[in-house]
């Protein structure tokens, strides 16, 4: 089976001790990289390389998603024009009444000499790519560190939060999604207004931690961001307590909550940026 | 036929496939398609090392490994020691699984591909937090069914397979 070229009695190292050069090389990557992080200039020269394929490989199915959108029928639409524009009449109204509140706040904090409250950016970005959600259920977004981002800013969709982005390339950036294990959310509960803590567990829901036995919580609660953290503006919807459960062993009921963002379904999201000046304490 | 001009279309047919492999996972996948997505570039790199074993080994499967940790966001070594010990099954089982016919070299290449599966989810287990569940496993069936189809195309293809031919 000798090749021509090929040596018949090559020289070189035999396959088990190239074996352990690459995973002495690999583990010292592993170390390298989830202790010092530093090799995030890897991950940027890779993004780099991998996001116009994204993007190209991506566009069919934009095309086919739009040529879909294409075929909606005529009676649908105008349904759903007459739909938007109630929507948009009680929206305005409350938009008045949120103008007014606004100035009213505004007074107050004067009055009793309180920081203001930051101003707010908006990016809109959408998403790119997904990969496999074994160990953090994460997503890939199509705007960067040159659209402003940075590490720790809250992603929200129209229906709640989504995540926090994680990490920054020029030109994507990621998500960790808030149902992804250890990511850890300050909220509290619309309806009693006790703080506390949801983590993600990872199967595309949370549980809320640390929730004394006796506490008024049940199924349909709805969770908020609670804006303590600093990160998180306050307010924004994050999941419904679908089930609250005592065990015998814990001194904390087990509460589990369903994220109220599109996690697995949502295509456009928008990072919010808080104005730096503004959040120094 | 000519060395180097066989050597060149070779090289080709390599980078190639290698890059059709890339882009397939760069698709949009999601849902029930994610989870039983097939490691295209795990088959690719198994497939010519054991077809060339001196073009490609260690270091590319080294490098797509560490492309497919920048992928899922992973940490980086967990896929590219993977890939690694992969390669090195593969090559110790070279010459075994050459003789087979593409279905026994599909079922054999089985426990190889749950090997590699299950070293990334111990470096990840190691490295990051305890992996979600045992969904990771079933890509591993249908990278096993992804081998076969090749397997099986090459085979009709090429008459009696690659082997012979080089």
């Amino acid at each position: 089976m000798a090749m021509p070229g090929q040596l018949m009695f090559a020289r070189r190292l035999g396959p088990t001790v190239r074996l352990l050069i690459w995973l002495l090389v690999g583990a010292s990557c592993v170390a390298i990289d989830a202790r010092y992080r530093a090799l995030d200039g890897l991950r940027s020269g890779f993004s780099l390389v991998l996001q116009p394929a994204r993007a190209i490989m991506r566009t069919p199915f934009d095309i086919a998603a739009e040529l879909g959108g294409f075929f909606v029928r005529h009676r649908l639409l105008q349904k759903e024009r007459d739909a938007l524009l109630t929507e948009r009449a009680r929206l305005l109204v409350d938009v008045n009444t949120a103008q007014e509140l606004v100035r009213e706040n505004a007074e107050l904090r004067t009055l009793l000499r309180l920081q203001s409250r930051p101003g707010q950016r908006v990016v809109h970005a959408a998403l790119l790519y997904r990969g496999h959600d074994w160990f953090a259920q994460r997503i890939t977004l199509d705007q960067g560190g040159g659209a402003g981002l940075r590490r720790g800013l809250p992603v929200v969709d129209a229906s709640g939060l989504v995540g926090q982005v994680s990490r920054v390339y020029p030109g994507s950036s990621e998500v960790m999604l808030v149902s992804s294990p250890g990511q850890l959310t300050p909220v509290l509960i619309e309806r009693t207004g006790q703080r506390g803590l949801a983590a993600g567990n990872g199967h595309s829901r949370m549980d809320l931690r640390y929730m004394p036995a006796q506490t008024d919580i049940r199924p349909g609660d709805r969770l908020l961001t609670s804006g303590i953290d600093r990160l998180y503006p306050a307010g924004i919807p994050v999941a419904r307590v679908s089930r609250v459960s005592r065990s015998q062993s814990s001194p904390y009921l087990r509460v589990e909550c369903l994220p109220l963002a599109g996690l697995d379904r949502t295509r456009a999201v928008l990072v919010l940026i808080a104005d730096p000046q503004v959040t120094q304490p | 036929m000519n060395v180097a001009t066989h050597t060149a279309g070779s090289w080709r047919r390599i980078l190639g496939t290698l890059t059709l492999a890339v882009l397939l996972e760069q698709l949009p996948w999601s849902g029930p398609a994610l989870a039983l997505r097939p490691d295209f570039v795990l088959v690719g790199v198994l497939f010519w090392t054991l077809h060339q074993p001196a073009r490609i080994s260690f270091g590319a499967a080294f490098f797509l490994g560490l492309l497919a940790d920048f992928q899922d966001g992973a940490v980086f070594g967990q896929h590219a020691i993977a890939y690694v010990a992969g390669v090195y099954l593969v090559l110790f089982l070279r010459l075994r699984l050459l003789q087979f016919d593409p279905l026994r070299q599909a079922a054999q290449l089985l426990p190889i591909l749950l090997t590699v599966q299950l070293l990334v989810l111990l470096i990840g287990w190691l490295a990051v937090n305890p992996p979600t569940g045992l969904a990771m496993l079933l890509p591993v069936l249908s990278s096993t069914v992804l081998w076969y189809l090749i397997a099986l195309f090459v085979r009709l293809w090429h008459g009696k397979g690659m082997q012979d031919r080089a």
